[in-house]
């Protein structure tokens, strides 16, 4: 090597790697676990992003796609029927809720199979997919499967059905059995793998059916009313411009309630999903990068003091502290990018794991890719938290005076080694920050540095900052309650125990590090039980906050003329239960206050779904209980009598209550008119009051109510709300799918677990990437106890040289960092508690509980954890000959 | 030519100030070989190193060649000590994780001399060590470790070499050796040599001797010129 082409510091830095790497063996541990965690988690977010623009045609299931809420009109299906002219492929899907039924229970194969499933409906055409390919688990093509017809069937009409596995488990049936779906017979023909444009499989109601356009005719499904969701796929040739076409359908049938999308705009609300889940689990995976800097900060610490003697040297030599600040830091960050780099090696492996850690919270079957930003953006993280979170320490360098080689025992005060309580530190610490332009400066950049740092990962200059105020007031917190924990066990009298009196004598000793293990491993503690507080209140809340009257079922899509049989067949199969039928007709905006509504100005947008939802509009005379008026006030008999005496003079305007978090969102308020399309007409009506509604009751909830009789003469179909015994659960299913096979019944209790089940998927999802964290944590602790290796050798050789077993000194050990691991998670749980609470009382709304089980655990784990860990770093020590160890002192 | 005035230090130790040197004043011409001796506290180490510069006097004054260092910052001293001294500790102090090579080249390297290496293996070749350069000082035994100290204090032909108890880790024999050396270098390279001993043998070959007892000069004797 010819030396002499290198500036002297980076030289000097090259002979300290070389000879002292083996001490930043943690400090790479820290960033490689933190580096990892964001590389992972940026190129989960990366791949999913390509996904979406890659796949964007196929997840539309198209150039174009058109939506409905109900089938077009005769000129709207004139006018996509004139597209094929201009060369554009045009294929029309119809999707719905349905519930498919097995034709007798003797067919199921299991014992816990249902006799019904209700399930999501799609009728495709011969055209379909447009783009990507549906893949069944026998590899054959989607529309034969579809149209092969099978002799066996029990009844006619009698189709094929292409089907996802759950329903044949859910129903206890195999390949090639029957189902019923409203009045056709269905053979299964495929099972379904995958769904080229079917991505929120998360949310779905129930496994997928595919079936064929004229299948769906013969259920007789597809009533007047009946929840139907119409799209229209579009293929267009290259010659056509896009967008222009899209303004021109969007012109043609917006005004039928119809939405115009294009691929273009790539899923906008799932990528806003991801973009939100993304982004929340990168700040989780940065609080394992900071709570690895804290690792960081004590390694070079320790290391400093170390060299106290070797920069005395140094600067007797003629070196001056800038150039040794020079040096050192070389050295920091070029272990830095080492770690960096062993980071995004980790980060490669954990992208892998990701999607079987978010599992059906992410709607697309993610790949694994590795691309070169975000492993870039990894190496840059890296080493702007190296920087951050070592140049603090370095400063010592200026502290260390070149006197200490020959009069190190005399003067003590020079030597910059930190004691005294965490005030007095803290207090110090601020002082020296204002008086030194050196420490301002460096105090000014590493908040700086950390600010940036959580800005890019939050991609949002507020939300980084908000995530680095919580964070450092978490710090602060940690090392304020292990403070005041260890100032309390000093108070404590002296126990009898040697064990117990060593180990507390260690936790307490300055130079230990025990506040700063405490903080890394109590950080990753207070995410971790946070998560589990939250999920569990809200389990809870899921679970024990439905009223006990609460319905077990609503039915949709009960037509006009099936309302007497529906009613009879409950009052007969449910003897026990209680119903209530509601009836309703499906609305759109269309304006407010005379200001067209434009769904596509507010598709993606947060509550912009309040603008682009369908509404179920019904009229009712009483105000439904659960519903308090907020502002204005409700129709009452005597005045609708009054009105209605109007009615007979004078045009009187229909009136509307809105939910008041509806009316917030829309930016209407008493007074206001509010412009439905109900089935092609436009009804118009005026804000008469707001209600509050406890959606938590379950009952059934309407955000818009009109004044009675105004939807007197339009087509209604009915919903229902009914209790209904468990026993009676089954055979009312079975009697209703037998007798109005269009009726869908919704179960509760099927609903709220697969939102529970969500639930508890994001909870392990958070946990899993908070994980990272406890090893962060666990690494810090590693290294704070091997900072302290020669002294425990020194201590255990007298012990053992005194007659001392080596099973005192492991108890002691042991003790003592069952205190650490005690300490650590006390803080950490107190700390879990009280976010938890914030969360729950300020964002959803809900009230804390103390849940002993979770606390209780929270607190073992991290005890457990801190001995394994602790015993583990120290074990060597314990075989140490004492002789040896003494004759070297 | 060092001239020290009224040079006073003290320092704070256990809650108490403890006075080190109390209004020492004494000149060394260039070139001379002086030897300072007196019992152990009585402030000698600290003297050489306020005239390394490697701390502050609480009061008084130092001037090397004419110039007053008391008033230097750090970064001066620093600077001034690359080019104008060479230390010599009792405990050799060498950087633990660079070669004897790279231990001698230090000095050269910080004073940006192109030629570092070149230089730093003629003076292991004239302290005996050519075949050890690429040893640790952990491979090395004390008395090996002392001349590579001696041959890094000489790397940059200072003007001024400092030694503080050069022989008082090592036995006789390999003292004796150090010294030979240490003498040889002086006369060769023409430096002022200040030499801190419990050694009434080594301080006899010097020049001169100056008797410290509690921080303040006893005696001041001119044995040969």
């Amino acid at each position: 090597m010819q030396h002499t082409r290198f500036p002297i510091s980076v030289l000097m830095a090259w002979r300290e790697i070389r000879g002292s790497w083996r001490q930043f063996v943690f400090f790479l541990a820290c960033l490689t676990v933190g580096v990892g965690a964001v590389v992972g988690i940026e190129l989960f977010a990366t791949n999913v992003e390509t996904l979406i623009l890659r796949d964007a045609r196929s997840l539309l299931g198209g150039d174009l796609e058109i939506r409905a809420a109900h089938q077009l009109s005769e000129s709207g299906r004139e006018t996509l029927a004139a597209l094929r002219d201009r060369n554009i492929d045009v294929t029309h899907v119809r999707e719905l809720v349905a519930m498919a039924a097995v034709p007798s229970m003797e067919q199921a194969q299991t014992s816990n199979a249902q006799a019904t499933q209700l399930v999501e409906l799609k009728a495709v055409e011969e055209l379909y997919p447009l783009y990507g390919r549906v893949e069944l688990t026998s590899r054959q093509p989607l529309h034969p499967a579809l149209a092969s017809v099978e002799s066996s069937c029990p009844a006619r009409p009698c189709f094929s059905a292409v089907v996802q596995e759950s329903l044949l488990i859910s129903l206890g049936i195999q390949l090639h059995d029957h189902v019923k779906i409203g009045q056709a017979w269905f053979a299964v023909t495929g099972i379904l793998v995958k769904e080229p444009d079917r991505v929120a499989s998360a949310f779905s109601l129930g496994p997928r059916v595919l079936i064929s356009r004229q299948a769906l005719q013969a259920t007789d499904l597809v009533k007047p009313g009946s929840r139907i969701r119409e799209r229209y796929l579009l293929r267009v040739p290259e010659s056509l411009a896009l967008g222009p076409l899209r303004g021109e359908l969007q012109g043609r049938l917006g005004p039928e309630g119809a939405g115009v999308s294009s691929y273009r705009d790539a899923q906008p609300r799932i990528r806003r999903f991801l973009d939100q889940l993304t982004i929340y689990l990168g700040l989780i995976g940065l609080t394992s990068l900071f709570v690895g800097g804290i690792g960081i900060a004590c390694t070079i610490h320790g290391f400093m003091r170390h060299k106290l003697t070797t920069v005395a040297i140094l600067k007797t030599l003629g070196a001056d502290a800038g150039l040794l600040m020079r040096v050192y830091l070389f050295q920091s960050l070029f272990m830095g990018c080492l770690g960096s780099l062993g980071g995004m090696a980790l980060g490669v492996g954990l992208q892998r794991l990701l999607p079987a850690l978010l599992g059906e919270l992410i709607p697309l079957a993610v790949t694994s890719h590795v691309t070169g930003l975000p492993l870039a953006k990894g190496l840059l993280v890296g080493v702007v938290t190296t920087l951050c979170f070592t140049i603090w320490p370095l400063l010592t360098i200026r502290e260390i005076p070149p006197a200490l080689v020959f009069r190190r025992e005399v003067e003590q005060h020079h030597v910059p080694v930190r004691a005294g309580s965490w005030l007095r530190l803290a207090w110090n610490a601020l002082l020296e920050i204002v008086r030194d332009r050196h420490r301002l400066g460096t105090a000014l950049l590493t908040g700086g540095g950390l600010t940036v740092l959580a800005a890019w990962q939050a991609r949002s200059l507020t939300l980084g900052a908000l995530f680095l105020l919580a964070f450092g007031a978490a710090v602060v917190l940690l090392q304020v309650g292990a403070w005041a924990l260890l100032h309390g066990l000093r108070k404590l009298p002296r126990p009898r125990s040697f064990v117990i009196r060593q180990a507390l004598g260690n936790v307490q000793r300055p130079g230990n590090y025990t506040r700063g293990m405490a903080v890394a491993i109590g950080v990753g503690v207070m995410v971790i039980v946070t998560v589990a507080l939250v999920k569990s209140s809200l389990l809870v809340a899921l679970g024990e906050r439905i009223p006990k009257d609460a319905p077990t079922f609503f039915f949709i899509d009960i037509q006009p003329d099936q309302r007497e049989a529906f009613e009879e067949i409950v009052q007969r199969e449910a003897h026990h239960s209680s119903y209530r039928l509601t009836p309703v007709v499906r609305a759109r905006l269309k304006a407010l206050d005379g200001n067209v509504v434009d769904p596509e100005e507010h598709k993606g947008k947060r509550n912009g779904w309040y603008f682009t939802r369908e509404y179920a509009l019904t009229a009712l005379s009483v105000l439904p209980r659960d519903n308090v008026v907020v502002k204005g006030t409700w129709w009452t008999t005597d005045s609708e009598e009054m009105r209605k005496g109007d009615h007979e003079n004078q045009e009187v305007p229909i009136r509307v209550s809105l939910e008041d978090e509806a009316a917030a969102n829309l930016g209407v308020d008493l007074g206001s008119t509010i412009e439905f399309t109900v089935q092609g007409a436009a009804v118009s009506a005026v804000v008469e009051s707001t209600r509050k509604v406890d959606w938590g009751s379950f009952s059934m909830n309407f955000f818009m109510i009109l004044s009675p009789g105004a939807l007197d003469g339009a087509s209604m179909t009915y919903i229902a709300s009914a209790k209904v015994e468990a026993e009676e659960e089954m055979p009312l299913q079975r009697a209703l799918v037998r007798a109005l096979p269009n009726v869908t019944a919704i179960k509760v209790g099927d609903v709220l677990a697969n939102v529970a089940r969500l639930l508890e998927q994001l909870a392990w999802a958070i946990q899993g990437i908070a994980l990272l964290s406890m090893v962060s944590g666990a690494v810090v602790m590693t290294a704070a106890l091997s900072s302290t290796r020669y002294r425990r050798l020194y201590e255990s050789a007298i012990l053992k040289a005194v007659g001392g077993t080596r099973r005192i000194v492991v108890e002691s050990f042991a003790v003592e960092f069952a205190l650490i691991g005690g300490l650590a998670g006390l803080i950490g749980v107190g700390l879990a508690s009280a976010l938890s609470w914030a969360i729950l009382h300020f964002f959803l709304d809900l009230s804390w509980t103390f849940q002993p089980l979770v606390l209780g655990w929270g607190l073992l784990a991290t005890v457990g954890l801190a001995v394994a860990v602790g015993l583990l770093s120290t074990f060597k020590i314990l075989g140490e000959p004492p002789l040896a160890v003494l004759r070297q002192e | 030519m060092i001239r020290v005035e009224n040079l006073t230090m003290q320092l704070r130790g256990g809650g108490h100030v403890v006075s080190i040197l109390k209004g020492l004043s004494f000149e060394v011409p260039r070139k001379q070989m002086v030897s300072v001796v007196g019992p152990s506290g009585s402030g000698k180490s600290t003297l050489l190193g306020l005239l390394a510069g490697l701390d502050k006097p609480t009061a008084g004054s130092i001037k090397l060649n004419g110039r007053e260092i008391t008033t230097w910052t750090e970064h001066q001293l620093a600077h001034f000590r690359r080019q104008n001294i060479g230390y010599l500790f009792q405990s050799f102090h060498l950087i633990p994780t660079l070669t004897a090579l790279e231990n001698v080249m230090l000095p050269l390297e910080l004073s940006s001399d192109g030629a570092a290496k070149a230089r730093a293996r003629d003076l292991l070749e004239a302290v005996g060590l050519q075949d050890r350069e690429d040893h640790y000082p952990t491979q090395l035994s004390g008395g090996e470790q002392q001349r590579v100290a001696v041959a890094r204090a000489f790397s940059c032909r200072p003007p001024i070499l400092l030694a503080d108890e050069p022989t008082g880790n090592l036995d006789s024999a390999t003292g004796q050796l150090v010294i030979d050396l240490l003498l040889r270098l002086h006369r060769d390279q023409g430096s002022t040599l200040i030499l801190v001993t419990h050694d009434p043998t080594l301080a006899e070959q010097t020049e001169r001797i100056i008797t410290l007892h509690d921080g303040t000069i006893v005696s001041d004797k001119l044995i040969r010129s």
